[in-house]
């Protein structure tokens, strides 16, 4: 967790541009119910290009990385596949904000949920109600970009 | 390093122009400052934000003093809760915060940073001070009693536990990562993600704080 926690303080990007919704609507002050699928991600290494491109930062390559950053505190976010990010402000059962266990067990997969989204100061949030499906680490980019650290992924890993 | 942020600087380029972000509803921006700006102003706050009632706590700060959740100094207030002592999340948020604080200095509106304890057996009113000095001289911690803390914990949603005890820092524990705007009066404005950036913490809160954005 550490060594991924010094790679946070290292550069502060603003790229917060990319939470925004690519949509715009006057109409939008009420939360809209969202069914929603895509990746549960890093949203630092993601976001903050410390580790890396877009790329190499998701799926297996990234998985135990983000393992570290959750742990550590950072928000998960959906991506979705558009490229849009939704931060996680919560999961089905869960009582707090964005501090969950239960996001361990699904950090790095692509995932169905149904939830509420909502816009705060520029930025998509999801509250999730409930994760219809999950298809388990589906982005096998360790081959191509090593993972984060490395040997970490399994080799035999299965999503079944 | 340099080289560094020039690469990240590219890919950071590379990543706005692949996506629609920078162009979405028809309009093109010329940077990303004016991309924000423009979001906001056509996606506005859901009403309603779910779970952040905020509310009052009643605290002592590093001076020992009492401290409520209204600012004697009438000041907007960005509140995050870690422990001083924390090498992980607090590491970007604090900071962040502290150059936040600022950048809005320069444009002569002060906000007072806070770090609300959630480790207060080593968060001491003894300790504090020093410990958070080193991210900005303004910084106030605050610490309590388990039940006054609880009280502030419960306002904002926050939740800690401990992860493991590291054989050099000690306990290390999970906790909150968002980042607190509040009122003078104590009154939950928004919450801001740890990992945006100071300038962009800076103008959210300057949006409130000018009574443009509620």
């Amino acid at each position: 967790m550490l060594s991924c926690a010094k790679l946070f303080k290292s550069l502060l990007i603003s790229s917060s541009v990319l939470f925004l919704s690519a949509t715009s609507s006057f109409a939008a002050t009420e939360a809209k119910p969202i069914e929603i699928k895509g990746e549960i991600i890093d949203t630092w290494c993601y976001l903050s290009g410390v580790m890396g491109g877009e790329d190499a930062v998701i799926g297996s390559a990234h998985h135990t990385c983000a393992l570290w950053c959750a742990a550590g505190g950072i928000p998960v976010g959906v991506l979705d596949e558009e490229g849009k990010i939704y931060m996680v402000l919560k999961l089905e059962g869960e009582d707090t904000l964005a501090q969950s266990d239960n996001i361990m067990e699904i950090q790095s997969d692509t995932i169905t949920a149904k939830g509420l989204h909502y816009v705060r100061d520029g930025v998509n949030y999801l509250v999730v109600q409930d994760v219809v499906a999950n298809d388990g680490i589906t982005n096998f980019n360790h081959e191509d970009f090593g993972a984060v650290p490395p040997n970490s992924f399994p080799k035999n890993y299965s999503a079944n | 390093m340099s080289n560094l942020k020039a690469k990240l600087g590219l890919i950071l380029a590379a990543s706005l122009f692949a996506t629609s972000s920078i162009a979405h509803d028809g309009v093109v921006h010329s940077d990303i400052g004016e991309a924000l700006k423009h979001q906001e102003q056509t996606s506005p706050n859901t009403l309603g934000f779910p779970d952040v009632k905020g509310g009052d706590f009643d605290l002592i700060d590093h001076n020992g003093n009492q401290r409520t959740s209204k600012n004697p100094n009438g000041q907007f207030q960005l509140v995050f809760f870690g422990y001083a002592n924390c090498k992980a999340i607090c590491g970007v948020a604090l900071p962040s915060m502290a150059a936040a604080v600022d950048i809005l200095k320069k444009e002569k509106i002060d906000v007072t940073p806070i770090l609300i304890t959630v480790d207060p057996e080593r968060d001491t009113v003894d300790n504090m001070k020093d410990a958070l000095a080193v991210h900005h001289k303004d910084m106030i911690g605050l610490t309590g009693s388990e039940e006054a803390l609880n009280v502030a914990y419960e306002a904002f949603n926050v939740e800690k536990s401990l992860v493991y005890n590291h054989p050099e820092h000690g306990p290390v524990y999970a906790h909150g990562s968002f980042i607190y705007l509040i009122g003078p009066d104590g009154d939950f404005k928004t919450l801001l993600p740890p990992i945006l950036g100071p300038d962009r913490i800076a103008d959210v809160t300057k949006g409130y704080v000018s009574g443009a954005k509620s």
